[in-house]
């Protein structure tokens, strides 16, 4: 028996993001700025998207891609609040999407006519934080019906994203929800972190957070 | 699932460093875990122990180490070629 070591010393995402650079840089080539919401499920990113769409489509040129595990429901509600193509990705058990699927789907887009990209990611505080798309930044979604402490629970999600969005500001008359506490949690892992509080359902708050999309979607490559 | 698929994602690293010239028998697959790479390293295992049951990795060992750091890394392959 004669037992040799084969030495690799690979990291395990090296391939995903080797893709994921690749979908940055045609990204970057085409002018599209790329923002991936990540989010446990039922914070309210499909409804955040088709309050933006609703408002900044038309403006802006945003086209969305989808990230379910099963059904294409979410791409269904926002194809309705515009006409560009809203790519939709069944992981088909996949609790994250990764660059490999952002790749293909991209193919699909109109990369001419577009100037923002919103990436809405699988439902899940833990995955999707490990794996990069390609985009300029993350964006997490939480609701204020999720608990004060889901950044210290789920830190690295927040570690890893830039933006966070607190949103159901309009059901706190009716919960005992700390939003100081919470974003001082989030600062906790994160300093850097930009909050927005908003409504999807009443629009409150949407204005900063509009502003924030239409200065994300500012020419830069093309 | 996060684990499982990490864990597949192993195997297909693994496999593809497997020298195609010559059956050999993969006594152990040798993976590093970095503490703060999000990942539950008992149900990480279990997957890879699991994944590693079927061939070509029949019954090859899974050796874990947990280090400091974000990174998971296929370290090393074992294999026994019989020369």
């Amino acid at each position: 028996m004669a037992v040799r070591t084969i030495d690799v010393r690979e990291r395990v995402m090296a391939r995903n993001d080797e893709l994921a650079a690749r979908v940055r840089e045609r990204l970057l080539q085409a002018g599209v700025t790329a923002l991936n919401l990540v989010s446990s499920p039922g914070s309210g990113k499909t409804s955040l998207l088709e309050r933006t769409l609703a408002a900044l489509d038309r403006e802006l040129g945003i086209a969305v891609i989808t990230g379910d595990v099963r059904t294409q429901n979410d791409a269904d509600r926002l194809e309705r609040h515009t006409t560009r193509l809203v790519h939709a990705v069944v992981t088909g058990g996949a609790c994250h999407l990764d660059a490999m699927q952002i790749t293909a789907a991209l193919d699909a887009i109109d990369l001419e006519a577009t100037r923002l990209l919103f990436i809405e990611n699988v439902g899940n505080l833990v995955c999707p934080a490990s794996w990069d798309l390609g985009e300029v930044a993350k964006v997490v979604v939480f609701s204020v019906t999720e608990g004060e402490d889901k950044p210290l629970k789920y830190p690295k999600m927040f570690q890893m994203s830039r933006y966070a969005v607190l949103n159901k500001i309009d059901l706190l008359p009716h919960l005992d929800f700390d939003v100081d506490a919470a974003i001082a949690n989030a600062r906790a892992v994160n300093p850097d972190l930009e909050f927005f509080l908003t409504s999807a359902r009443t629009g409150e708050g949407l204005d900063r957070w509009l502003d924030f999309v239409r200065e994300a979607a500012a020419p830069v490559g093309r | 699932m996060h684990e499982l698929s990490l864990a597949l994602e192993v195997c297909r690293m693994a496999r593809d460093r497997l020298p195609g010239d010559n059956p050999v028998r993969v006594v152990s697959v040798g993976v590093e875990v970095g503490r703060s790479a999000g990942i539950e390293v008992a149900n990480f295992r279990f997957c890879l122990e699991s994944l590693l049951q079927e061939p070509p990795f029949t019954g090859a060992r899974t050796d874990l180490v947990e280090l400091d750091g974000g990174d998971l890394r296929l370290a090393y392959i074992e294999v026994d070629d019989g020369r």
